[in-house]
């Protein structure tokens, strides 16, 4: 059987290589036993990125270059990446498990016949490990298939370390526009941004735990306890109606790296953990043990937020 | 137009979902309580708000599973979806999203909807990948994480919003037929009354048997299902509520993050 190569399809965010690229690079050499990955790149005049890549990973680049893939869209993605994996009877494809990766993989695993795993956290012995109810279980995944897409959690590998040793080759294709029935148009930026979060040393955030919107205002008693606060919220807080959008953090909402983080009924899903792991001192408080907030929490309480809070906010106010 | 919203039936709490040591998979105790997954669930609400504005529209709900998950049909017609389809597939273990896509995807050919909608992700198993797959095995266009859309009926095609990172949004254009994965805040899920949910279990409902669909073979397996590692770090704080927030305390004073 022909030897499996490993692909990393990096992407582009405002014209920078994300993190994630040079994490999926540890993730490649795990799977590969040390072998060296090959990256993909796609976009419109991303010579310097393929370059830049290319320099600090020693890993071969190449990129595909055209018009239409200037914007990133399943289908004209899809179609160039599997041009070439065709080629390849046995391949790893890695993907970040962003909103380019997980919408990519499926479509990129049916064009390849491949198996398609999705938001892999590590893998042991030929097994791919995934997160399932919440953090609760972890499924361990074997693909039968020669090839494999797979997509990697941001965060669960560390990024490489840019290398000393001699640079990756770097081959450039030029890829032709087809007509296609899905379109991208454009990309518009955020309007839900609280400023008050970037700067604040203290975040308290409130999650699905506190049980009703009545609770939100324990969430903004404790933080007024702290000058220079803000108050953060997971995403399905926010969609209850309980907190509004601009409080939203994690990966669809705003990454925030504050002195002390204060987690009250987050479960901590990895969409919301990505958006506040650059906190210095994280505090969950949670009533179950289980909650995945506990694996990244530097200190954590299990209690019932609706006594614990006012006990703590009692305690803080006659220190 | 024909619209079409895969839905799941997920355990309502994992606390009644357990390993079998026996077989390395998870099982439901017997005093599980199921519900839909509530991704599935914004999904269906976009699907009722298109057809209360586009005339002559049909709203069908499908989903896989064992005999159970006709109550989950049931309430997505006393939701106010006109047909529920049930594929009835009665496997236990690992099924993959392949799997189940590929089921969909068979019975889907041969009815001609104009859209599918689904959840951008179940709760259970968080992957991320039926609605795509349906629409690769199908050949269709896809947008996942659709936060809002607008349908232009006369050109056959829809305009989309996907959610990205920092809360972005990517404006990408359809043709239809096409796919599209839910993403939840899109829509205020409505609550089906009583009468009306008792009412659609009088309401047929369409039975396919899996093993009578012509799917395709399962590409990946579950060696086992485990519990986490425990690579927390982190210090558990003990205590009575009150000591534990005079520790917490005094650990935010000796790291100088209390002035």
């Amino acid at each position: 059987m022909e030897e499996s190569t490993i692909y990393i399809i990096a992407e582009l965010r405002k014209g920078s290589i994300t993190q994630e690229a040079y994490e999926l690079v540890s993730f490649a050499r795990a799977i590969g036993k040390g072998k060296s990955p090959v990256f993909l790149l796609l976009g419109k005049n991303i010579q310097e990125q393929a370059a830049e890549m290319a320099r600090k990973t020693g890993c071969d680049t190449i990129a595909l270059s055209g018009e239409h893939l200037d914007h990133y869209n399943t289908l004209s993605y899809a179609q160039a990446l599997a041009e070439i994996l065709r080629e390849k009877a046995a391949a790893w494809v890695c993907l970040p498990h962003t909103s380019m990766g997980y919408d990519l993989a499926p479509r990129l695993a049916v064009l390849l016949q491949a198996a398609c795993i999705t938001g892999v956290q590590s893998c042991v012995d030929g097994s791919l490990s995934r997160a399932a109810y919440s953090g609760k279980f972890v499924e361990e995944i074997v693909p039968t298939t020669p090839r494999v897409v797979v997509t990697v959690l941001p965060g669960a590998f560390q990024p490489c370390e840019e290398t000393t040793g001699p640079t990756g080759k770097v081959k450039s294709k030029d890829v032709a526009s087809t007509e296609l029935p899905s379109q991208t148009l454009g990309t518009q930026e955020s309007v839900h941004r609280d400023s008050a979060l970037k700067d604040a040393e203290v975040i308290v955030s409130g999650g699905r735990g506190l049980g009703n919107k009545e609770n939100i205002s324990l969430v903004k008693k404790l933080a007024a306890v702290f000058p220079r606060s803000a108050i953060g919220a997971s995403r399905s807080a926010c969609d209850l109606g309980w907190f509004e959008r601009k409080h939203q953090l994690g990966t669809t909402g705003q990454t925030v790296s504050p002195k002390l983080y204060i987690a009250c009924g987050i479960s901590g899903a990895f969409q919301h953990v990505s958006g506040i792991r650059g906190s210095q001192t994280i505090v969950a408080i949670n009533t179950d043990i289980h909650a995945p907030i506990f694996q990244v929490a530097h200190y954590g309480i299990v209690e019932d937020l609706t006594l614990f809070i006012p006990i703590l906010i009692e305690e803080l106010s006659s220190n | 137009m024909k619209i079409l919203v895969c839905i799941k039936q997920v355990a309502d709490s994992s606390d009644t979902v357990q390993i079998d040591v026996r077989t390395g998979h998870l099982f439901y105790a017997a005093n599980t309580a199921f519900r839909v997954n509530r991704f599935d669930e914004f999904a269906l609400e976009e699907a009722l708000l298109i057809k209360e504005k586009l005339a002559g529209t049909s709203v069908d709900a499908l989903s896989v599973g064992p005999e159970r998950v006709s109550a989950t049909l049931q309430r997505a017609m006393g939701m106010g979806a006109d047909h529920g389809i049930h594929i009835l597939d009665r496997a236990d273990g690992y099924r993959s999203p392949f799997t189940i896509a590929s089921l969909i995807a068979t019975r889907v050919a041969v009815s001609k909807y104009d859209l599918i909608l689904t959840g951008v992700m179940a709760e259970d198993t968080m992957a991320s990948q039926t609605g795509q797959l349906i629409a690769a095995l199908l050949d269709l266009p896809c947008a996942t994480s659709v936060i809002q859309e607008e349908i232009r009926p006369e050109r056959a095609e829809i305009l989309v919003q996907r959610e990205i990172e920092g809360g972005s949004r990517e404006t990408v254009q359809l043709k239809m037929p096409a796919v599209l994965t839910i993403q939840p805040g899109i829509n205020s899920p409505r609550y089906p009354s009583f009468s009306k949910v008792m009412r659609a279990r009088t309401y047929a409902q369409e039975l396919i048997k899996a093993e009578d669909l012509a799917t395709e073979e399962p590409r990946e397996l579950c060696r086992r299902v485990r519990v986490p590692e425990a690579t927390s770090q982190g210090v558990l704080i003990e205590g009575s509520a009150r000591e534990k927030a005079r520790k917490l305390i005094s650990i935010l004073h000796e790291k100088a993050l209390l002035s």
